[in-house]
């Protein structure tokens, strides 16, 4: 657990972060978003302490990091930017070798561990290893870069905007990824994004912050979405909030009709499907209403009151 | 006399004042590379030092070699030691700027993941900002030491018995022919050409060279 207590960064009279307190909980992705100049990435880089504190304290499972030796802190958190840096004088499989080698890993154990990130993030090690940065597209090079960041195995890690400056399709897919390594790894990440799309998707709890890095707002998606504690949260969260928060709910999670057998709408959704994409079905469908299936089995009907009852 | 003839009978002398003039110029590059590679690194970390060698060793440059190297021979005596010293001061600027300019070159990105990844400064500067900067290095020690080979036949004022010899004496001497000039002149743009050549290669191989060791 990460933990932040009254937590501010001030350059001159300028107040990047003003007296933050947050608790990341273990094995969750929270996200830390805001506008520009909300001291997002300040408080990202404070954890690793490439920035230091001005007051307060951020301790790591009770342990304040300010008393940590800051190299030893630094290789036991993996760290990914949006410009990702990987080193180009070196390979691939050098890139993702840093931290076990300044941990000092043996050789073999080093080329164990590189082959198996390679593969957890979807880059078979035979085609890859050996190629340099500039051989990769962009949506590589950032694979390559989480699996550095995942070297030496970390519990946290820290992301900056990781796919900041990825086309959207590509964007989606590396965030879905993202998604599926965690259901594997369960680390303890803070994501950094200005994006709130990109936040809600990614979040198990985001901290919305404003200028001067004031936390506005710290909860779950769902949460955020239904009821924004402020107005500068229900602004930053935009139009539509109530019809994208349904991207966020399963169709399982709603009250469903009972069906007697017969008459059943011939249109059908997955159980695990969004509560967006039942709302879709129902919409198409001739008498809206929908079947909701599961492997086969019918779980029951939807229709739009079910949608409507479930969002709120 | 013609030019080839002239070497031919004049080799006994020519010979080790060509061998005394690379050994001159390789000193001093030894030590310029290594007094600059140092100087470089601390510029590249602070504006105010960078600015302040960069004027000392430019100002440096403007000292006319004779001069300096006279002066020089007041405190350390005449031969060797005031050429080698001097050429050192010439050499340095390039060195120094190209140091300082390749470091500061890579890509901030790049350092600022190797920070954020626990590299402590001299790691950083080892397995990143060097070898990423080295074929900008490089490339001023070619420059200087091409500079340094023209130069050092001015060390033949205070003494050194070098491929400035056979000009000077051609200079200062009314019998002086053209064809003497040009015995010393000739051997040391050979010179020059070649270490020019040889360091080209080098600084082609040094990138080559480190992205195959990665990749092995």
């Amino acid at each position: 657990m990460i933990t932040f207590d009254r937590v501010s960064k001030r350059y001159g009279r300028i107040t990047a972060v003003g007296e933050l307190s947050l608790n990341v909980a273990s094995g969750e992705i929270v996200v830390l978003a805001g506008p520009s100049g909300c001291g997002k990435t300040t408080s990202l880089t404070m954890i690793n302490r490439l920035v230091e504190p001005t007051s307060g304290t951020i301790s790591i499972d009770g342990r304040d990091t300010a008393g940590m030796d800051v190299d030893a802190l630094r290789r036991s958190i993996g760290y990914v930017i949006q410009q990702v840096g990987l080193f180009p004088h070196q390979t691939v499989a050098e890139n993702i070798a840093t931290v076990p080698r300044l941990v000092g890993w043996s050789r073999p154990r080093i080329a164990a561990r590189v082959e198996e990130l390679l593969e957890l993030v979807g880059l078979p090690a035979a085609g890859y290893a050996r190629r340099l940065p500039a051989e990769l597209s962009g949506g590589e090079r950032q694979r390559v870069g989480v699996a550095r960041a995942l070297g030496a195995d970390p519990d946290i890690l820290l992301m900056d905007e990781p796919f900041g400056a990825i086309d959207p399709i590509v964007r989606v897919r590396l965030q879905n990824e993202l998604l599926r390594l965690q259901r594997v790894l369960h680390k303890t990440i803070v994501f950094v994004t200005h994006d709130i799309d990109e936040a809600v998707r990614i979040g198990d709890r985001v901290a919305l912050l404003s200028q001067g890095g004031v936390l506005e707002q710290y909860a779950r998606p769902v949460e955020l979405l239904a009821h924004p504690a402020s107005p500068f949260v229900a602004e930053f969260l935009g139009e539509g909030r109530m019809v994208r928060r349904l991207a966020l709910l399963r169709v399982r999670d709603a009250r469903l009709a009972q069906h007697n057998g017969s008459g059943l709408p011939t249109a059908s959704v997955s159980a695990d499907a969004s509560l967006r994409d039942a709302l879709d079905a129902v919409l198409r469908a001739d008498g809206g209403r929908v079947t909701v299936r599961d492997a086969g089995a019918v779980l029951g009907v939807i229709d739009s009151d079910a949608i409507r009852e479930a969002s709120r | 006399m013609d030019l080839p003839r002239y070497f031919v009978d004049n080799w006994p002398t020519l010979g080790p004042q060509v061998v005394t003039h690379v050994e001159i110029v390789a000193m001093s590059m030894a030590a310029a590379a290594v007094i600059g590679l140092f100087l470089g690194v601390v510029a590249a970390r602070s504006e105010r030092f960078s600015s302040l060698i960069l004027s000392v060793t430019s100002i440096i440059l403007t000292v006319p070699s004779f001069a300096l190297f006279g002066l020089l021979s007041i405190w350390v005596g005449l031969g060797n030691p005031p050429v080698v010293i001097g050429l050192v001061l010439y050499a340095l600027l390039p060195v120094v700027r190209n140091t300082s300019t390749g470091i500061r070159a890579v890509d901030p990105a790049v350092t600022e993941a190797a920070r954020g990844m626990g590299m402590n400064p001299s790691q950083l500067l080892r397995r990143v900002e060097l070898p990423l900067a080295a074929r900008v290095i490089l490339g001023g020690i070619r420059q200087a030491t091409v500079m340094v080979v023209a130069i050092a036949t001015v060390g033949a004022t205070v003494g050194v018995d070098d491929l400035g010899q056979p000009i000077l004496e051609a200079l200062g001497r009314s019998g002086g022919t053209l064809v003497q000039v040009l015995a010393g002149v000739l051997p040391v743009a050979m010179i020059g050409l070649v270490a020019d050549g040889v360091l080209a290669v080098a600084q082609r191989a040094l990138s080559r060279g480190a992205r195959r060791e990665a990749a092995g």
